[in-house]
């Protein structure tokens, strides 16, 4: 049998974990792709159904418990939802320091992901502890810069893993001025770390790829998007979150409990890439200046400058909360009464891996009637199925089992999914015909 | 349940003593282990033994890490493994662990585990007394 004859079929039973419990099946036939399916199943399907008849008072918390890495953006983007619906007018302390918490989980979650996710693939390693034998100083740098963010996180939620913090109003609390100038000091310490993981991953050998696909992330006229701002898409077009249904449509398909997202009719990109393509004129100069000199040319069309975009929204983060830190005043109150009100509520913000959009139907009393959550992860499903034939054929079908597992396993965890972390532990089923 | 039978046998922090519960750290307790020139830690297990065993894991007693980090998964055994190839482990590390059994979410421990806790509250505490024995 030559190489061109060859068939091939991957499966891939069960990518178990959190809000990715998947699985990919590949089959290759006669030098082309025959079959590719990637099955993700969606916890926070469930969560939708456990909203139902609680009172708004309890979301915030509830939402958290949906991810253990980027419990923020729910809370936040649940919180922005409900407080439009309501007509509350955040006190400006409170709107600052929501983005100040949620730059502590984009550093957390961006740090863990590049150093203990995906930088291993491009040393040639199998995992972090790999990684840190070849490469300790970027490995404990990663570290500290992870661990900085989940302080960050602590700080405004009491902690770092399903914070409490966030109310609909506000915050539950204020951080001391004392606390604040220790964390300032911390998070200026790490500036320059930031600036050398950047120049790090800049230098990391990356596959060549080239891709034509639609970047969807929010947009501000003044900000780097994260917890406010339009719905952008690369095509031009700009809407408010309430008209995500007009353009954007989640379906069933039969391989997979969870719901594939297309923007008119065609799979899209959420994530550092697309907000990076999208919004890199927001970055601060000192960020802008360091990615000019990285080389990296935007918009990018290939996956793999996923990793450098993390890096960069790192940097962006650091700044944006000291910036932000900075004349800190403990507020009067940390939170504004809220009267709650029948209607629709609409929000969306950036999660560490893209676009998170949440509807909630209330009723006078302030309790859910129902919710509607359209995570990063299904929104990527698509891109990433359409990414992997287009990787796969790009890299060539006639490399041996295990280098096209592992190509696999590169092209999805660019998108850090949750399944980013079950996907280590790819067992083949493998005939050959 | 060990830290909460430490505090009230009147084992205080303070000084050069830290005692904390964490919840779920992940590669956190690198950086925690870090700082520390002993430590100890306690963790529940599920194996073979009957609920309320108490062991103690020497290094030897690691498997050989097989599987790959994930950011979801990322347990004490991953973070024992990233530190000590860190060089950021612990000159003296005492790594306990607790037969639980089966358990659920928001069940009562039971008898045997509160007792197993207790027991190895006293152990420690005679340790940190003296840490020669």
């Amino acid at each position: 049998m030559t190489d061109q004859q060859r068939s091939v079929a991957i499966h891939v039973p069960v990518l178990a974990r959190v809000e990715g419990e998947g699985a990919l099946d590949l089959r290759i036939e006669d030098g082309d792709i025959a079959e590719l399916r990637l099955r993700i199943f969606e916890p926070p399907r469930f969560f939708e159904k456990f909203l139902e008849g609680r009172h708004y008072t309890e979301i915030p918390d509830m939402v958290a418990r949906i991810c253990g890495i980027c419990p923020v953006a729910y809370q936040v983007t649940a919180a922005q939802a409900l407080e439009k619906l309501f007509g509350v007018e955040l006190d400006p302390w409170a709107r600052d320091m929501r983005r100040v918490f949620y730059c502590g989980e984009w550093i957390q979650s961006h740090s863990l992901h590049i150093h203990l996710l995906a930088a291993p693939d491009f040393f040639g390693c199998n995992n972090a502890i790999e990684l840190a034998r070849i490469a300790p100083e970027e490995v404990r740098r990663g570290l500290r810069i992870q661990a900085l963010g989940n302080e960050l996180m602590d700080l405004f939620g009491a902690r770092s893993v399903h914070p409490v913090g966030v109310r609909i109003g506000g915050f539950h609390g204020a951080p001391s001025l004392a606390r604040i100038q220790a964390m300032r000091e911390k998070l200026r310490a790490a500036l320059p770390e930031a600036e050398a993981l950047i120049r790090w991953a800049a230098a990391i050998p990356m596959p060549q790829d080239d891709q034509a696909f639609v970047s969807v992330a929010t947009h501000h006229p003044t900000d780097y998007a994260i917890e406010r701002g339009q719905i952008a898409v690369s095509d031009g077009l700009r809407i408010e979150a309430d008209a995500f249904d007009a353009h954007f449509a989640e379906q069933h398909v039969p391989h997979s409990t969870a719901l594939f997202s297309t923007y008119h009719h065609q799979p899209y990109l959420v994530g550092p890439l697309a907000r990076l393509n999208l919004n890199h004129v927001r970055l601060p100069e000192q960020v802008r200046a360091l990615l000019t000199e990285s080389g990296l040319a935007l918009p990018s069309r290939n996956l793999f400058h996923s990793l450098l975009a993390r890096a960069v929204e790192i940097l962006l983060a650091l700044h944006e909360a000291l910036r932000l830190l900075d004349g800190y005043r403990v507020p009067d109150s940390p939170w504004v009464p809220v009267t709650p009100r029948a209607g629709v509520a609409i929000g969306c913000t950036e999660a560490p891996r893209g676009l998170l959009w949440h509807r909630y139907e209330m009723d006078g009393e302030g309790r859910v009637v129902n919710a509607r959550i359209v995570p990063p992860t299904s929104q990527n499903q698509g891109r990433i199925e359409e990414d992997l034939r287009l990787s796969l054929l790009n890299f060539g079908l006639d490399h041996p089992d295990d280098a096209l597992r592992l190509h696999c396993e590169k092209v999805i965890r660019n998108y850090d999914p949750c399944i980013s972390c079950a996907t280590h532990f790819l067992r083949f089923n493998l005939d050959r015909a | 349940m060990v830290v909460d039978a430490l505090l009230s046998g009147g084992v205080q922090a303070g000084g050069e003593t830290v005692i904390d519960k964490l919840d779920r750290p992940g590669s956190t307790l690198v950086s925690l282990l870090e700082q520390a020139d002993w430590a100890i830690l306690i963790d529940a297990i599920q194996g073979n033994g009957q609920p309320g065993t108490i062991r103690r894991f020497d290094q030897r007693d690691w498997p050989a890490y097989r599987g790959g980090l994930s950011s979801h998964g990322f347990g004490v055994l991953d973070a024992l493994m990233l530190a000590r190839e860190l060089g950021s482990l612990p000159s003296r590390l005492d790594l306990y662990g607790i037969e639980i059994g089966s358990a659920s979410p928001g069940e009562e421990a039971r008898s045997e585990i509160l007792a197993a806790s207790a027991q190895l509250a006293q152990r420690i505490a005679a340790d940190l007394a003296d840490p020669i024995r």
